[in-house]
């Protein structure tokens, strides 16, 4: 880490500054200002719509496979560097921030080869330095002592909820900084939900995680700090607690309250 | 149902139910339109089930009737002749071979002298008949200096018009030529006088074998007619039974008078065994004479291309020899009365060399030439379309831009509305040369079978139907890559693989299975295509020559599609031959289905659920 951790507050991991984004000509984030704090989780809450996805997807560029999609203001800097900057490597980027989507979406390969297709493409050819690294990010997704005896099993055999624990273990494979968690929960049962939220604040000691959900409560059990987004515009950012307890806006607390308009 | 309305009439209820009522046919309307599509797909169904049972229904007599007809060929003594026969016709392609080498030793020591003899001869006609052209073309020719012109000039003109004397210089010319002839003659006697014991040491044996061969035909002439004849007795016997009165006296009496005798195989057969002796012990002539013939055969020769065929002729004599040997033995083996076993009509069929019709001699239906030809220029046509169509998937699919798309897509799928008969007039007229011109270039002979002699060959037949094959295999594996869910191209995107990356390490391994079962249909669709091949495949009926490896796809052939688009329209209804086709047909029709359930069973062992 570049960064001093002997400051008495780290730099943030990501630091999104008077953004504006949009597609076509619709404006879709308006002057957005947010920073991501070193190996905390930071919820993105609002209704749907609002553009917490949108987010979300600026931080790993992911927009750019929108036809027409842009930043059209402002910066955003991923461990003090412009990600749009000309001199940025995509696959670089990717690498540092990795993102896990809504449905569970692994490929049609082996649990093995699904975690190590990150090293892969990244040109990591030794075996060993693979057969470590998946171990560690199997473990890391709580998977390796369910799996460990059927790695070269077809990854789409497991469960709905280990296929989303994969995704993880394949998003974490190449230790990226951030983690970015696109309503992970939003097709799983509650068991399977319980689970990746144990998963996530297990995971905070090792990344910084960013996560869109619509579940306010989950919100409350995972996350340290709690952004709130209406129609494209930041209304709120907190430390989770502050929020949901004391909001500070008139609107956040008329969200949180369910007696929205 | 209750003809009782809760609802009063008139109101909206009552007439949403009166709508329910209502039957068309004494059926509920929405039944009516199920049983229609219903009746809809099991028409296809049903179609299909008929072809194959008249497929088979017409196909089904041809093995009995082919194991008939192997039998007289038995008991005629067609096979008797056939089996000292056959070995001796690699005979007449050996003494050509040596016939060749001969005359390309032979042409560089006498060209100059023939030229000139015949230079002047056609001189001399022109100086007859007053041609101007022929006189012109003699002053030009640089066969002869001034003088000797000049001097053939005064002869002609000196000579008395009715006169048929020659002149002198003529004379002279015609004596040159044949000094130089009776040189060459001597110096490359030992290949001439190989040749002609050669050639001499299978008269004896052609002679007995003609003999034979006529009484052989003749015995086999009778037992068709008895057949024929047979045939129609019994159907005769067949329509009396079921009739009655005068009329059933009339048509037993018919029967009665077309009643012939069965030839008498053994005695005729007799006559062929009595000359088994003399037949043996001339085959065992032969292989002294063509022994002896082979030591002289020493290939002295100076020019490559006359000795690579002499060599090959004395590569060929032991195997010949050994075949000859074994003939004489199966001669002193074969009985005329040993049953033919039915597994004979069905390996002679499945795997017999020969496909040769309306021959005076015997028919044989050996499909496999055919079968090679269909196989031969599938596989050229799969192995020029794979590439081609499935690049063009994957960049139309993955790397386009949406203008490109709208380009390239209509445009490939359009090639599937030429007719194969105007793709047939490209093969001939354009591809053909274009390949064998190809050929003809230096620095592409290391290609093995170039420079090639045939215009219309398996290769140019395989080209033009690749190019067919093209817009099946290239929508079909398009549509296979567009399946692929865009949850897999995102994830792979958000691990930052490349575009490059993401398209080989997962979007084609996910359609492989698509991509295979396109390629599989496009192969079934070149099996079943009939009008280029018959025009451009060449339609020679023999098994390409392999000897010259991947050489041999640049070898006319034919066809198990064209074979019965060319002869289904001549032969008679019912006859062996006709059953025969009948028979190919079921082989096509067997290849397509197994194709097509390859195709199938490949795409779903590799389905992979929709995300």
């Amino acid at each position: 880490m570049p960064e001093s951790p002997s400051s008495t507050k780290p730099a943030p991991v990501v630091r999104i500054h008077d953004m504006d984004f949009c597609y076509g000509s619709k404006t879709a984030l308006h002057d957005i200002n947010l920073e991501v704090e070193y190996h905390r989780v930071t919820a993105l809450i609002g209704p749907s719509g609002c553009g917490k996805s949108t987010l979300l997807r600026c931080i790993n560029r992911m927009n750019d496979r929108v036809v027409g999609a842009r930043v059209s203001k402002g910066e955003i800097l991923v461990k003090g560097k412009n990600i749009h900057d000309a001199d940025v490597d995509l696959t670089q980027l990717r690498k540092q921030v990795g993102m896990v989507f809504q449905k569970s979406n692994p490929f049609p390969k082996t649990i093995y080869e699904n975690v190590a297709y990150g090293l892969r493409v990244h040109g990591v050819k030794d075996k060993i330095a693979i057969d470590e690294a998946v171990q560690r990010a199997l473990t890391q997704a709580a998977l390796w002592d369910e799996l460990k005896d059927r790695l070269h099993d077809h990854a789409l055999g497991l469960s709905g909820g280990q296929q989303q624990r994969l995704c993880i273990a394949r998003a974490i494979a190449t230790m990226p900084d951030v983690l970015l968690m696109d309503e992970p929960c939003s097709a799983l049962d509650p068991i399977a939900t319980l689970k990746i939220e144990e998963l996530i604040t297990q995971l905070a000691r090792d990344y910084t995680v960013v996560i869109v959900t619509h579940n306010m409560q989950q919100a409350v059990r995972v996350s340290d700090f709690t952004a709130f987004l209406h129609l494209g515009k930041l209304v709120e950012f907190a430390p989770t607690e502050e929020l949901f307890t004391n909001p500070r806006e008139k609107l956040t607390d008329s969200y949180l309250r369910g007696t929205f308009s | 149902m209750p003809e009782v309305s809760p609802t009063p009439p008139g109101t909206l209820g009552s007439k949403i139910l009166r709508r329910g009522r209502r039957t068309v046919l004494g059926m509920d309307p929405q039944k009516l339109i199920k049983n229609f599509f219903g009746a809809n797909s099991s028409i296809a169904i049903i179609v299909l089930v008929l072809i194959m049972v008249f497929l088979l229904r017409e196909g089904a007599g041809f093995l009995s009737t082919y194991h008939h007809e192997l039998e007289t060929y038995r008991k005629a003594g067609l096979e008797f002749c056939d089996i000292a026969d056959t070995p001796l016709k690699q005979q007449q392609t050996m003494a050509s071979s040596l016939r060749r080498a001969l005359s390309i030793e032979m042409e560089p020591l006498v060209k100059t002298a023939r030229e000139r003899r015949d230079a002047a001869f056609l001189f001399k006609r022109a100086h007859d008949e007053q041609n101007s052209d022929g006189t012109a073309t003699f002053d030009a020719s640089p066969l002869f200096t001034p003088e000797e012109k000049n001097q053939l000039k005064a002869e002609l003109a000196a000579l008395a018009p009715e006169s048929t004397d020659l002149p002198a210089t003529l004379q002279k010319l015609a004596g040159e030529f044949a000094t130089k002839d009776r040189e060459a003659k001597t110096k490359f006697k030992t290949i001439i006088e190989a040749e002609e014991t050669f050639e001499e040491a299978a008269e004896p044996v052609a002679e007995i074998l003609d003999e034979l061969k006529t009484h052989a035909t003749e015995t086999k002439e009778a037992a068709n007619e008895f057949h024929t004849l047979e045939a129609g007795r019994q159907q005769l016997l067949a329509a009396a039974a079921s009739a009655s009165g005068s009329e059933k006296a009339d048509l037993l009496k018919e029967a009665e008078l077309s009643k012939v005798e069965e030839p008498k195989y053994a005695e005729r057969v007799e006559t062929l065994l009595e000359k088994r002796e003399d037949l043996v012990k001339a085959l065992g002539d032969y292989v002294t004479a063509v022994e002896e013939a082979a030591k002289s055969l020493q290939s002295s020769s100076t020019h490559p291309e006359a000795a690579q065929l002499i060599a090959s002729v004395e590569k060929a004599i032991p195997t010949h020899l050994a075949d000859i040997q074994k003939a004489s033995k199966d001669l002193a083996a074969w009985k005329w009365d040993e049953p033919v076993s039915f597994f004979r009509a069905v390996s002679s069929f499945a795997f017999g060399t020969g496909w040769i019709t309306n021959s005076s001699w015997q028919d044989f239906y050996g499909v496999l030439p055919l079968l090679t030809g269909s196989l031969l220029i599938s596989f050229v046509a799969l192995f020029i379309a794979t590439p081609i169509s499935v690049t063009a998937a994957i960049y139309t699919n993955q790397f386009a831009s949406e203008r490109e798309k709208e380009l390239i897509k209509p445009v490939i799928e359009f090639i599937q509305a030429i007719p194969s008969v105007v793709l047939g007039f490209i093969g001939i007229a354009v591809v053909g040369d274009l390949i064998k011109g190809f050929s003809q270039w230096e620095f592409l002979s290391w290609i093995p079978g170039f420079p090639i002699q045939e215009r219309l060959n398996i290769f140019n037949a395989g080209f033009l139907l690749a190019f067919m094959a093209v817009p099946t295999m290239f929508s079909l594996s398009e549509d296979a890559l567009n399946n692929v869910p865009r949850a897999y191209s995102e994830a792979s995107d958000a691990l930052g693989a490349t575009k490059l990356q993401t398209v080989f390490r997962v979007i084609v391994p996910a359609a492989i299975s698509g991509i295979l079962s396109a390629i599989l249909l496009g192969l079934g669709r070149v099996i079943g295509e009939t009008m280029v091949v018959l025009l451009v495949a060449g339609n020679r009926i023999a098994i390409p020559d392999f000897s010259d490896g991947l050489g041999a796809i640049f070898q006319p052939a034919h066809t198990l599609t064209g074979i019965i688009a060319q002869e289904l329209g001549e032969v008679s209804r019912g006859s062996s031959h006709w059953q025969a086709l009948f028979m190919v047909g079921i082989l096509l029709f067997v290849i397509s289905l197994s194709v097509n359930w390859c195709a199938r069973t490949i795409a779903k062992r590799f389905e992979h659920p929709k995300a």
